[in-house]
C-alpha cells in the first residue's frame, strides 16, 4: 500500500509535467494544425534561457524562470515566423511543413549543443525541501510541478474564455477556416499560439532544470510525451491534453508496481495504441 | 657473356626486391581514427575523450612525433552509441583516410566495427566500452578500461565488507548495465546476501522516480548503481532527495555527475580505474596540468584513458617499425604488444595487457567528500 501511495504521487507529478507539455503542444497544434516537432528544442532552449540568467547573470531563481519563459515565447514565435510561415504563405502541404519542423528540430538541438556545450546544466537552486507525509515523500520541486499545472491551466482557461484574443484562439482550434471567414486575423492568432504555447512549455522546462538539470537533448522525450498526451486526450481539446498527460503519468508510474521497470518506456506506446484502437478520437476528442 | 649479364641483373633485382620488402613502409603521418560520441545524449564522453587524444597527439608531435613521423587524429561520430553510424565512420576511416589504428568507445559501436577491424587488419583500442561482450569481439581489440562487470564485482566486494546483506540494484537497461547485473548477482548470493530489488532505466533516462520508489519499498541495506554518466548523478540526487540514508555505491562518478548531484552526492562510493593526479605520480600530474591549461577543466579518467591510449599506440609503432614491411598491420602490432604487454600508465605505475586483451589497471574505491573524490583503498577483484 505504501508503495502504491508513493507511485500514485509520482504519477501525479509526472502526469502534471506531461499535462503541461500536452497543453502547450495542443494549443499550438490545435490552433495552427502545424505538427511542431521543433517544440522539443524550443522547450530545451527555455531551460537554457533560465540557466543562462541564473548562472551567468546571477539572477534570482524566480527571475531566471521568468527569463526562461520569455526565451521560450520568443523562440516559439520566431520558429513560426521564420520557418513555418513562409511555407504556409506558399501553400505548402502539411507533410512539407512537418519535414521542415523535423529539420528545425535537428538544427536547433545541435545549435544548443554547439553554443552551450554538451554537459548537463544545473542552476544554483536552494536545497530541495522534502515533505514527509507518512509513507509519502515529495520534494518541493515535485509539488511545484503539480501546482504549476493548476496555475497555468487556470490562467490559460481565463485567457481563452475572457479575452478577445483567447476566444480567437479557441475559435481557430475549432475551425481555422471558419475563423478566417468571420474575420479573425489568423496570422496574429497563430503567432500568439506559438508564443503562448512555447511559454507554457517553458514552465515544465525550467522546473526540470531545477530538478534534474538541462541538456541539449532534453526536448526529444518532451515532444514525444506532449504528442502522446495530445493524441490520448483528443486532438483539438485543451482539457483533453491535460487529461491525457495526467493519465499517461499515472499509468506509467502505477503500472510499474507489478510490471518490471524495464518496460516503463513502452507504457506510453501501449497507452497510445490502446486509445487509438478503442477510441481513435482520444478521451475528449469529439470529431 | 649475355647470359652472365642477365643472371647478374636478375640477382640484383632479387636483392633489391628483398630489401624493399623488408624496408618499413612509412606513411607521411600516423593516422589515428577515433570513433566517439561527438554528438547526442552522451556527447560529454566524446568531448573529454577527444580532448585526451588531442593532448597526447600534441605532446608527441611537439617532441618530433613517433619514429620521426607526426601523429594525426581523425575524429568520427557514432552519435552516442549508434552502431550503424559507427560502421559508416569506420568505413570512412578505412577507405577515405587509409587509417590502420582506431580508438573506439561504447559497447554497441565497438561490437559493430569489430568485423571490419578483423577484415582490414585494423588495431582497435577501446578506452570506454565496458560490457563483457567486448572481450574477444575482434582479434585486434585491446581494452584499456576496466570492464563494468569487474568494477561491479569490486563494488559488491566492498558493500559486502561493509556488512550489507540486502542489496538493491538500479541499472542501465543495456549491455553494459546488464553485464554487471549478471556478474554481481551470483557472486552476491554466493556470499550470503540477497538482491531485494533490481530496477532498470534506459540509457538517457531523466525520470527514475518509479524505480527509486520501488527500491525504497524494498528496504535495502545498500544500493548499487550499475550505470554511467549522467544517470549516476541523477540517481544519487533522487535517492537522497527521497530520504534514503543507505550507502550508495557505483562504478563511475564523472565531473558531470558531481555537478548534477551537487551536495547530495556527499558520501557516494564508487569503484573505478584509479586515476588521481598527485605529486608522486609525475606523468599523471603533468597530464592533468596540461589538460587544465588546454581545456579549462579537470581531466577525468575517460580523458586519461584516451590520452594514454595514444601513448600505447605510439609505443607499439616504435616497437613494430624495426620489423619492417607493413608494420601498421594489426597482426604485426599485436605481436609487438605481447612481446612485452606492460606499458606505462598515466594512472601511475604500469598497466599490463592480459591475454584476453583487457589491460589490468589499478581499481580504486573512492568516496565523495567535500565535493571531491577521495581515494579510499585499492580493491582486488577476485
Amino acid at each position: 500500500m505504501d508503495l502504491f501511495v508513493q507511485l500514485f504521487a509520482n504519477g501525479l507529478v509526472n502526469g502534471s509535467h506531461y499535462a503541461l507539455l500536452g497543453l502547450a503542444f495542443a494549443l499550438i497544434f490545435g490552433t495552427t494544425r502545424i505538427t511542431h516537432f521543433a517544440f522539443g528544442p524550443v522547450y530545451a532552449l527555455s531551460a537554457y534561457g533560465c540557466w543562462l540568467s541564473a548562472e551567468k547573470f546571477s539572477a534570482p531563481l524566480p527571475l531566471a524562470i521568468v527569463a526562461g519563459i520569455a526565451t521560450g515565447a520568443l523562440a516559439g514565435a520566431l520558429a513560426y515566423l521564420v520557418v513555418y510561415r513562409p511555407f504556409e504563405r506558399k501553400g505548402s502541404p502539411p507533410l512539407v511543413i512537418l519535414i521542415a519542423s523535423l529539420g528545425l528540430f535537428i538544427v536547433l538541438e545541435n545549435a544548443i549543443g554547439v553554443a552551450f556545450g554538451t554537459d548537463t546544466k544545473v542552476v544554483p537552486a536552494p536545497p530541495s525541501t522534502v515533505f514527509l507525509w507518512g509513507p509519502l515523500v515529495v520534494t518541493g520541486v515535485q509539488l511545484a510541478q503539480v501546482v504549476m499545472l493548476a496555475l497555468t491551466g487556470a490562467l490559460l482557461w481565463l485567457y481563452v474564455t475572457r479575452t478577445r484574443f483567447g476566444k480567437a484562439l479557441l475559435a481557430m482550434t475549432d475551425s481555422p477556416d471558419m475563423a478566417r471567414i468571420v474575420g479573425i486575423d489568423t496570422l496574429r492568432v497563430s503567432l500568439v499560439a506559438f508564443a503562448v504555447g512555447s511559454a507554457i512549455a517553458a514552465v515544465p522546462a525550467c522546473l526540470i532544470l531545477v530538478k534534474d538539470g538541462a541538456t541539449a537533448h532534453m526536448g526529444f522525450i518532451a515532444v514525444f510525451m506532449a504528442f502522446v498526451a495530445v493524441v490520448v486526450g483528443g486532438v483539438g481539446s485543451l482539457r483533453g491534453a491535460v487529461a491525457g498527460g495526467l493519465a499517461l503519468g499515472l499509468v506509467e508510474s502505477i503500472g510499474m508496481a507489478k510490471i518490471p521497470t524495464e518496460w516503463q518506456n513502452s507504457i506510453a506506446f501501449v497507452v497510445l495504441f490502446v486509445v487509438l484502437l478503442v477510441r481513435p478520437t482520444g478521451l475528449f476528442g469529439g470529431r | 657473356m649475355r647470359r652472365l649479364q642477365a643472371a647478374a641483373a636478375l640477382a640484383a633485382l632479387v636483392v633489391w626486391a628483398g630489401a624493399a620488402l623488408g624496408q618499413a613502409k612509412d606513411p607521411k603521418a600516423y593516422k589515428i581514427g577515433a570513433i566517439l560520441a561527438m554528438s547526442g545524449q552522451a556527447s560529454f564522453y566524446g568531448t573529454v575523450m577527444s580532448q585526451g587524444i588531442k593532448q597526447a597527439v600534441e605532446e608527441i608531435n611537439a617532441k618530433g612525433g613517433v619514429n620521426g613521423i607526426p601523429l594525426e587524429a581523425i575524429f568520427e561520430d557514432h552519435k552516442s552509441g549508434n552502431a550503424q553510424e559507427a560502421v559508416s565512420a569506420m568505413n570512412r576511416l578505412i577507405t577515405i583516410n587509409d587509417v590502420k589504428l582506431v580508438m573506439t568507445s561504447f559497447t554497441a559501436p565497438t561490437q559493430a566495427i569489430a568485423p571490419l577491424a578483423d577484415q582490414h587488419h585494423i588495431l582497435l583500442v577501446n578506452g570506454g566500452g565496458v560490457a563483457n561482450s567486448l572481450v574477444g569481439v575482434s582479434k585486434y581489440i585491446f581494452h584499456i578500461r576496466s570492464l563494468a562487470a569487474d568494477l561491479g564485482r569490486a563494488a559488491a566486494i566492498h558493500a559486502n565488507a561493509m556488512g550489507a546483506k540486502k542489496l538493491a540494484v538500479l541499472h542501465w537497461k543495456n549491455d553494459a548495465g546488464d553485464s554487471v547485473v549478471r556478474a554481481v548477482q551470483p557472486w552476491w548470493e554466493k556470499a550470503g546476501g540477497t538482491i531485494v530489488a533490481t530496477e532498470a532505466v534506459p540509457q538517457g533516462a531523466t525520470n527514475m522516480d518509479t524505480q527509486i520508489a520501488k527500491i525504497r519499498a524494498s528496504n535495502p541495506d545498500a544500493i548499487a548503481l550499475w550505470m554511467f554518466n549522467p544517470e549516476v548523478g541523477l540517481a544519487v540526487k533522487r535517492i537522497r532527495e527521497l530520504g534514503m540514508k543507505q550507502p550508495v555505491i557505483g562504478i563511475e562518478y564523472t565531473a558531470n555527475d558531481a555537478k548534477i548531484a551537487g551536495a547530495l552526492g556527499e558520501g557516494f562510493l564508487f569503484v573505478n580505474d584509479y586515476f588521481e593526479p598527485v605529486p608522486d605520480q609525475p606523468w599523471s600530474l603533468r597530464f592533468a596540468q596540461g589538460y587544465e591549461q588546454r581545456f579549462k577543466s579537470k581531466p577525468d579518467f575517460y580523458a586519461a584513458n584516451y590520452y594514454e591510449g595514444v601513448y600505447l599506440i605510439a609505443e607499439l609503432l616504435k616497437r613494430a617499425r624495426p620489423k619492417g614491411g607493413d608494420y601498421l598491420d594489426a597482426e604485426v602490432l599485436k605481436k609487438a604488444l605481447y612481446e612485452n604487454p606492460k606499458f606505462d600508465s598515466v594512472y601511475g605505475g604500469q598497466m599490463t595487457v592480459q591475454p584476453n586483451g583487457v589491460a589490468f589497471k589499478r581499481v580504486g574505491l573512492f568516496k565523495v567528500e567535500g565535493g571531491q573524490n577521495k581515494f579510499q583503498k585499492f580493491i582486488e577483484v577476485k
